[in-house]
């Protein structure tokens, strides 16, 4: 198991250093030096073109684009990830006053599809054919069709200015910040921001549920004269859920994405909202960065996939 | 006791509904099985001997039914009509696996790969026993110990994809064994498996036969199986039984051309390589385009003009029956 | 109608087989074959009545022009807002443009991104994939890192992070998705080559001294067909919703020219957003109804062409 693990860690490796050569190879491409995004601004205008002129020595502009490289690399796993070039805030702390939000967010709304789209997949599956498998099919179908942020508007209007149920959106009142304070806020956008997911999971639980059902296994569980439910839950659903986990890893990139939108319609101070203004902006240092830790997110993600399904399978977690 | 007969199954009808077709699988199928005694069902694939199995077990798939016909189990409680029981009410599922086990072609699929063989044994056992935990565990050892598993107290937390196949269908044997079920049926046990491990298990099933007085009834499409194992012979083919019988009379003096058919396209060893083997002419039909009378006739030798209409069972002997307008003809060639 | 079926309570399901049993019984021997690929769509209700909306759409888009009473990028001064009426479908914007025009014309290029991202990614990833697939080697080898150096992304992350870098217009945007999105189809069309490559006829062909190019595109990327397909209408269906999320950020196509993301830009405005519903729902609706019939065409496209998924 944990060969297999330090085996895994390796091959992302090489990964990681590519994307991150690319992302600086897109940073000394896009307008502004390095001193515009590695000196906070304030420091700079302070400086006369001479001492401009040294710091580009230091900080290695006038060395082959290789070295520069490795002093950018070094800085960025140390911490130093550049200044914003709007407001010259350093990045790093961008990241740590926005990361929390856009990390609830996306929990919330992996937990909720995950948890309803396996429910509703399994309970189409073992109803097959029924009245509640084609609505269910049907609804999945009308989750991923609607754009997100559309669900997201309809949302506002019916349950935030009409039924004024939740907040129209944000995440904290000044003075309000205990979890149960941010609940409400957190409820719209969460749910919104899962319905994709939930339906894309809803199919493929479904799909890899009749597959479970339809095997071998499932005759012998049921010659056993064992009840319905164990043979669907322990024989059927436990083998479906592999595949369904790694669906779920796979989909991460989707959830990332969706909420950039989602947060820019619910007003979510998240990191999301900050790409789309960064974007906005041109502020290149501010957009590579996020890109960068968007990648290593995925990465880290598609890891604990793999170590979740060895943990649920015993054919990898046995087999070497 | 020896005679005693533990399952009869009457005119069945079993039809299976998918792609919005009828499938005919089963038209009318009647045999009994016998205590102590092994009965085989042989025929080519898609004959319907496996939907056979599964009506019994009532494993059929959601879109099918019995339509007709009945299943009886003569339990110890007496007669059991199966077929008329829901199909996972809490009978049928006291029945399935406690009184009637089953074992199937591929061990490699019918165990499940996420579970170890000692928990599927020990499964088996929970519902079926009034075994405690630990007794369950010992249990499971104990009867992986008598299916010739070595090192069982090992091999038992193992999962089923560290078995090798022949080790895998002895484990499986061991589930169906573990309740002691008055009745076995064996799907095609061996095909998925080596030659000298199928001798291995066969052995293993004549022992349990002998030793627990279970009634097997094992599905193959083997004629060297049947002659090695087999009691009683159910020749099927399209869903019909053509013949069906005691071992030697079947084998010995066949009266359905089918069964001939079938005899006659088997090599025999040490005849050497100039015997004449006959291949049957033409495939077997369309299952959801079946001729009209009997399924055979199309690539029957000695089809007649009676041949259109099926023809009823009739007994050769009291205990020798088949389904042949041109029987006679057949039996006094037998004779001769 | 049996003892049998007595003591069972009939369902639905029984009723079902009985009809498909007397009618098996009644066309005994009459067997007429009709293509098995055009019966299945067909036979997917959803899949057709997807085609219908598609195509109607599809048309209404095209003959805008014929279709609509309106402009679609004049300002009208005297008509600001104002909710649907006989002159106006839809309304009216907020610089009194008439929405359904809009709607219309929006249509014209959003259908033109998705479909043509799509068709070109899939050009890319087919072409590449298929030949790539069959021969292997190095550029097998650099293809694959490069699809997983693009998949690695989030995919609207990296369609952002262009557009920072390439700037807005409709033809960068067509050029960022093809970018961003040829190698789901590349890793398919592979994959399906990977199988195809095993079979005996391709041997076959080898043996009779054909080219690897000839083989690959001649003879095997037709029986690939069906999952391309399939690929291409899903990746038409995700361009049109990411065109319009782009859109509704502001960052996908100018919001000079009207396309179904622009128009719903304006509901970013909490105000139009609870008074002037006519602006944003109409052309929420249309998206989402188009990328369904896109979906269900999908769905049933993978029904007909995918043998292992019966019943």
């Amino acid at each position: 198991m944990l060969t297999y693990i330090a085996r895994r860690l390796l091959t992302l490796i090489p990964m990681v250093i590519v994307i991150s050569f690319l992302i600086y190879l897109g940073l000394e491409l896009t307008p502004g030096d390095a001193v515009s995004h590695m000196v906070p601004p304030d420091a700079r205008s302070m400086m006369d073109e001479e001492r401009l002129q040294a710091l580009r020595e230091s900080l290695g502009l006038g060395k082959p684009f290789i070295v520069r490289y490795w002093i950018w690399i070094t800085g960025v796993m140390q911490g130093e990830f550049g200044y914003s070039l709007a407001g010259g805030v350093p990045i790093s702390k961008i990241f740590l006053d926005r990361l929390p939000a856009t990390l609830e967010l996306s929990f919330a709304a992996l937990l909720i599809s995950t948890v309803l789209g396996s429910i509703l997949g399994t309970i189409s599956a073992l109803t097959r054919g029924s009245l509640t498998d084609q609505s269910l099919t049907v609804v999945g179908m009308l989750g991923v069709s609607i754009p997100e942020f559309f669900f997201g508007l309809v949302a506002i209007l019916v349950f935030a200015l009409n039924l004024n149920w939740f907040p129209v959106g944000g995440r904290i009142l000044p003075g309000y910040d205990s979890f149960w304070d941010r609940l409400p806020h957190l409820v719209m956008p969460a749910m919104v921001l899962s319905i994709m997911m939930t339906a894309g999971v809803m199919r493929y639980a479904r799909s890899s549920m009749l597959d479970a059902l339809s095997r071998d296994f499932i005759r012998t569980a049921r010659s056993k004269g064992m009840p319905e439910w164990r043979v669907n839950i322990l024989h059927g659903f436990r083998v479906a859920l592999t595949p369904v986990i790694v669906l779920i890893g796979f989909r991460l990139p989707v959830l990332i994405g969706g909420s950039v939108i989602i947060e820019q319609v619910f007003q979510w101070p998240g990191i999301g909202k900050e790409f789309v203004s960064a974007v906005r902006s041109q502020d290149y240092p501010l957009v590579m960065m996020v890109a960068l830790f968007s990648v290593l997110a995925v990465l880290i993600a598609s890891l604990i996939v793999d170590l979740l399904t060895a943990i649920i399978d015993p054919r990898v977690r046995l087999g070497e | 006791m020896a005679n005693e007969v533990a399952l009869t199954v009457n005119g069945l009808k079993t039809y299976i509904y998918t792609n919005n077709r009828c499938n005919r699988a089963l038209d009318g199928v009647s045999f009994e099985i016998r205590q102590g005694k092994t009965l085989c069902i042989v025929g080519e694939s898609g004959c319907g001997k496996s939907v056979t199995a599964d009506s019994i077990m009532q494993l059929l798939p959601t879109l099918s039914r019995i339509e007709d016909g009945e299943i009886t189990y003569h339990g110890p409680d007496g007669p059991v009509r199966i077929d008329q029981l829901p199909r996972d009410g809490a009978k049928m599922r006291a029945i399935r696996g406690k009184e009637i086990a089953m074992i199937f072609q591929d061990p490699m699929t019918a165990l499940n790969p996420v579970y170890s063989i000692g928990f599927q044994i020990k499964e088996m056992l929970k519902y079926h026993t009034g075994l405690g935990r630990s007794d369950r565990h010992s249990k499971a050892i104990d009867l992986l110990r008598s299916m010739g598993i070595p090192l069982p107290e090992k091999r038992v937390n193992e999962y089923p994809h560290l078995y090798s196949g022949g080790m895998r269908q002895r484990a499986m044997i061991a589930i169906a064994m573990s309740c002691n079920p008055r009745i076995l049926i064996a799907d095609e046990p061996t095909t998925a498996l080596d030659v000298t491990i199928q001798a291995q298990i066969f052995e293993l099933m004549d022992t349990l036969k002998r030793d627990h007085g279970t009634a097997i009834m094992l599905i193959t499409h083997d004629m060297g199986v049947v002659a090695e194992l087999a009691d009683d012979v159910a020749v099927m083919y399209m869903g019909n039984i053509v013949e069906a019988g005691p071992v030697g009379k079947v084998l010995r003096n066949p009266v359905h051309p089918y069964t001939r058919a079938l005899l006659e396209s088997i090599p025999v060893l040490g005849r050497g390589k100039d015997q004449e083997i006959k291949a049957i002419p033409g495939q077997t039909p369309d299952p959801y385009n079946r001729p009209k009378g009997c399924q055979f006739a199309d690539r029957c030798a000695y089809r007649i003009g009676a041949c259109d209409q099926m023809p009823d069972e009739t007994q050769v002997a009291p205990d020798h029956r088949v389904t042949c307008w041109r029987y006679e003809e057949f039996a006094a060639d037998a004779a001769e | 109608m049996t003892d049998a079926n007595a003591t069972r309570p009939r369902t639905r399901r029984d009723a079902q087989f009985d009809k498909i049993r007397d009618r098996e019984a009644a066309l005994a021997g009459t067997r007429q074959h009709t293509a098995r690929f055009m019966s299945k769509f067909l036979n997917n209700r959803l899949a057709v009545v997807g085609f219908v909306i598609f195509a109607v759409i599809c048309l209404m888009s095209l003959f805008a022009p014929l279709i609509a009473q309106h402009d679609p990028m004049s300002p009208n001064l005297r008509a600001i807002a104002k909710p649907p009426s006989a002159e106006h479908w839809f309304g009216t914007d907020k610089t009194g443009r008439d929405v359904f025009a809009r709607v219309l014309y929006g249509g014209r290029v959003s259908i033109l991104v998705g479909l043509g991202s799509a068709l070109l990614s899939a050009i890319i990833g087919v072409i590449i994939g298929v030949y790539s697939g069959y021969v292997g080697g190095w550029l097998d080898w650099i293809a694959m890192r490069i699809s997983e150096i693009f998949m690695s992304f989030p995919q609207i992350i990296l369609v952002l992070l262009l557009v920072a870098i390439l700037g807005q217009s409709l033809l960068n945007l067509i050029v960022i998705f093809t970018l961003t999105g040829w190698g789901g189809i590349y890793r398919m069309a592979r994959a399906r080559m990977l199988s195809i490559r095993e079979e005996e006829y391709v041997q076959a062909l080898r043996s009779f001294g054909l080219g690897p190019a000839r083989i690959a595109y001649k003879h095997m990327l037709p029986n690939a067909l069906g999952p391309i397909m399939v690929n291409i209408t899903l990746s038409t269906a995700a361009f049109i919703l990411q065109e319009a999320g782009l859109s509704f950020l502001g960052l996908g196509v100018p919001l000079s020219i009207p396309t179904w993301g622009n128009i719903l830009n304006a509901a970013q405005d909490l105000r139009v957003l609870e008074q002037n519903w006519w602006i944003w729902l109409p052309v929420g609706a249309t998206i989402s109804l188009f990328v369904l019939s896109v979906n269900f065409i999908g769905d049933g496209l993978r029904d007909a062409t995918d043998p292992s998924q019966q019943g």
